[in-house]
């Protein structure tokens, strides 16, 4: 403990400067979501509306969360790839395990309270399995989770005969439906996760050793940092992240789709690269990427609300995001890695 | 991989793409072998995927009806819905020995140059679903997807008396299935009931985009009455849920019900209609489909042609152009008046 008292001590004279300019990053999306919205305002006055907004933000927390684990392990200087499996196959061994066999369960009939703890578990798993392979075996991340997403995938087929599961126990129902005060419980839910990720990573000193790591690996090593634990909880808190996002759109959707997440991997990396989050690691912040976020849901949104025809929504998707990258790089006067 | 370079982690990623597409379905589907040692040579059949509901159907048929028709089939090769495997898999099937094969193409242009060289080895295709753009087939086995968006057309002009609005969950536009609900769904309010607006939201048969769009159309036109979805499989328990949020899954008899109609033809699907929660669906025909596919795959390894016109078994041999010949199968509309209607193949797999 002693050492990592002085590497605490030991940033400072970087940490002022490297806060500012992450800032500066942070901000840097700002003007991008404020042009959508006035883009939107005048598209339709129902943009506007509470009602709409609340419909922005919710569909978006899934994709929110999985973009959150996504960022803090980019900025830890690793990948996770498996993360849009791990919201299709914790839910549905979790539902699997406790449903009749005639619904498409597995037959164990466990009690239908286990669910939520065996879906979260499932997702911790995964994050430790992926651990092991990348830090023990020192393979690269890249590959390790693109095999495990494969796997994972193969696997929620493979148990559930391919087929969806509808009937979904209330208690998975609930949190993406519930609504509290007047928001929908996934939404506080996303807000109070982003919320303590931004303080954690911004201001502890174990969040503070995510950026050292992914900035420098042996320099933080050096710095008498515990790399290795570190990154196993980063992937770790991954897997649960994007368990507990599978969860949501179980909630939400109101079944298990045997092609849940598939593809959505590419999402969450351009939202966290929209929001300024390095590939390279050590650099970006959670409070972009959850810009990122919002930038590409407003989007959609607007796109839906302006019946662009569906031959060419892809293409103008495309190019919004283009522009929205530009007017950050435009606005913020800094070079985009 | 913190000093990877950019082009590479994109060259990366786009891997990733490649090998995430592919890496959806296994071989669940291809576990059954016919039997019954059947006049004739062997068959061979290719199953598209092993991720939905109506696939796993067809599946679970094409063994029953082999052994129905007394057909020796090979054991079934599925190509996860990647069009690079179904040519590795004819190919296969070809050096087994197949003397005819039964594929469903999802990619309905790049099967063209493999259809060409199985022409040239003499053995018949038939495919299944789908109409390949290019390339000799002996018939293609296909319901009337035309006839699905005309029908929950004319299901819901009815029902709303031919005005208000409605919204409409497209497939992807780059399916041939898709394409032709579409089209024909479009043109027949257009020219029935000019009084109905149509959202037509593109979805790329995504459940999470469908119910994003019903979000935002809702908020937008709190008036809309009518949902036709393209396939009840994807699209179904999304729908549902976002009704049930907005407090709009109410009987058909109260004003604020809002009127579903589906495609596809799943036993959930039914489940609904009974409750009043969706008043319709189209059934896509899995039985019909694999009894014809492996039916027209005997009668051409023994030598038999067919012409267009009607058939004996309520359909319609057309000729789609080019000599190729296409069995329209007809794809009952379901209501709560015959959704207990043990002929429906989603009554027949149980639950």
């Amino acid at each position: 403990m002693t050492n990592s008292r002085t590497v605490a001590v030991a940033p400072p004279a970087a940490a002022p400067r490297r806060v500012r300019l992450a800032r500066f990053r942070d901000l840097a999306l700002v003007p991008a979501i404020l042009l959508l919205v006035v883009v939107g305002a005048v598209i339709d006055p129902v943009f506007l509306t509470k009602a709409n907004i609340t419909n922005v933000l919710q569909q978006q927390t899934e994709l929110s969360l999985l973009v959150l684990a996504e960022a803090i392990i980019l900025i830890a200087g690793k990948f996770d790839l498996s993360l849009e499996s791990t919201i299709g196959l914790a839910p549905a061994l979790a539902v699997g395990l406790v449903i009749p066999v005639a619904s498409n369960g597995l037959g164990t009939d466990l009690p239908v309270a286990l669910a939520i703890p065996l879906c979260l578990l499932t997702g911790l798993a995964i994050g430790a399995f992926n651990g092991l392979l990348i830090l023990r075996f020192k393979l690269s991340a890249f590959i390790v989770t693109l095999g495990m997403l494969i796997v994972l995938r193969g696997l929620q087929i493979g148990l559930t005969g391919g087929q969806n599961l509808f009937d979904i126990p209330q208690s998975v129902l609930y949190l993406g439906n519930a609504v509290w005060l007047g928001l929908p419980a996934s939404i506080w839910i996303c807000g109070a996760l982003f919320a303590a990720g931004i303080l954690a990573l911004g201001f502890l000193r174990h969040g503070r050793a995510v950026y050292a790591i992914g900035g420098n690996v042996d320099a933080a090593r050096a710095a008498g940092i515990r790399t290795d634990r570190v990154v196993w909880i980063v992937l770790m808190l991954g897997g649960l992240l994007a368990a507990l996002a599978g969860l949501l759109m179980t909630g939400r959707l109101g079944s298990v789709a045997s092609a849940q997440g598939d593809g959505m991997i590419f999402t969450v990396f351009a939202a966290a690269v929209i929001g300024g989050v390095s590939l390279d690691g050590g650099k970006g912040t959670l409070f972009g990427a959850l810009c990122g976020v919002i930038v590409l849901g407003l989007i959609n949104n607007i796109l839906t609300l302006g019946g662009v025809s569906a031959q060419w929504i892809q293409a103008i998707y495309g190019a919004i995001i283009l522009v929205a990258l530009i007017l950050a790089r435009v606005t913020s006067g800094k070079a985009q890695d | 991989m913190r000093h990877i370079s950019r082009p590479a982690t994109a060259i990366l990623m786009a891997a990733a793409l490649a090998a995430g597409a592919t890496g959806c379905g296994d071989d669940a589907g291809s576990g059954g072998t016919g039997t019954g040692s059947g006049s004739g040579g062997q068959i061979g059949i290719d199953l598209p995927r092993a991720d939905s509901d109506f696939w796993n159907s067809y599946a679970k048929y094409v063994p029953r009806f082999a052994t129905e028709l007394g057909i020796n089939l090979m054991t079934p090769t599925n190509s996860q819905n990647d069009v690079a495997k179904l040519v590795a898999n004819a190919q296969a099937l070809q050096s087994q020995g197949a003397k005819a094969i039964v594929m469903a193409p999802q990619d309905t242009g790049a099967i063209a140059s493999t259809l060409t060289t199985l022409e040239s080895k003499k053995i018949p295709v038939v495919t299944v679903d789908t109409r390949p753009d290019k390339g000799k087939v002996f018939m293609v086995v296909r319901a009337d997807n035309r006839a699905y968006g005309q029908k929950a057309c004319e299901f819901l002009g009815e029902k709303l008396g031919g005005k208000g609005k409605v919204i409409e969950f497209q497939g992807s536009l780059s399916s041939i299935n898709g394409r032709d609900r579409s089209e024909a769904f479009i043109e027949c309010m257009k020219s029935k009931y000019p009084g109905i607006t149509v959202f037509e939201e593109p979805t790329e048969w995504e459940g999470t985009k469908a119910a994003a769009a019903l979000q935002t159309r809702l908020a937008q036109h709190p008036d809309i009455k009518g949902v036709y979805m393209q396939a009840g499989g994807v699209f179904l328990a999304p729908t549902l849920q976002v009704l049930k949020s907005k407090n709009l899954l109410v009987p058909p008899e109260d004003p604020k019900h809002m009127f579903v109609v589906s495609n596809d033809g799943i036993p959930q699907e039914f489940e609904a209609i009974r409750k009043g929660e969706i008043d319709a669906t189209v059934s896509q025909p899995a039985d019909l489909y694999a009894k014809y596919a492996l039916f027209y795959a005997k009668a051409a390894v023994e030598g038999k042609t067919f012409q267009p016109g009607p058939t004996d078994h309520g359909s319609t041999i057309i000729d789609v152009g080019g000599g190729t010949l296409e069995d329209q199968l007809p794809a009952p509309l379901v209501t709560k008046e015959n959704v207990d209607d043990q002929a429906l193949w989603g009554n027949q797999i149980g639950k």
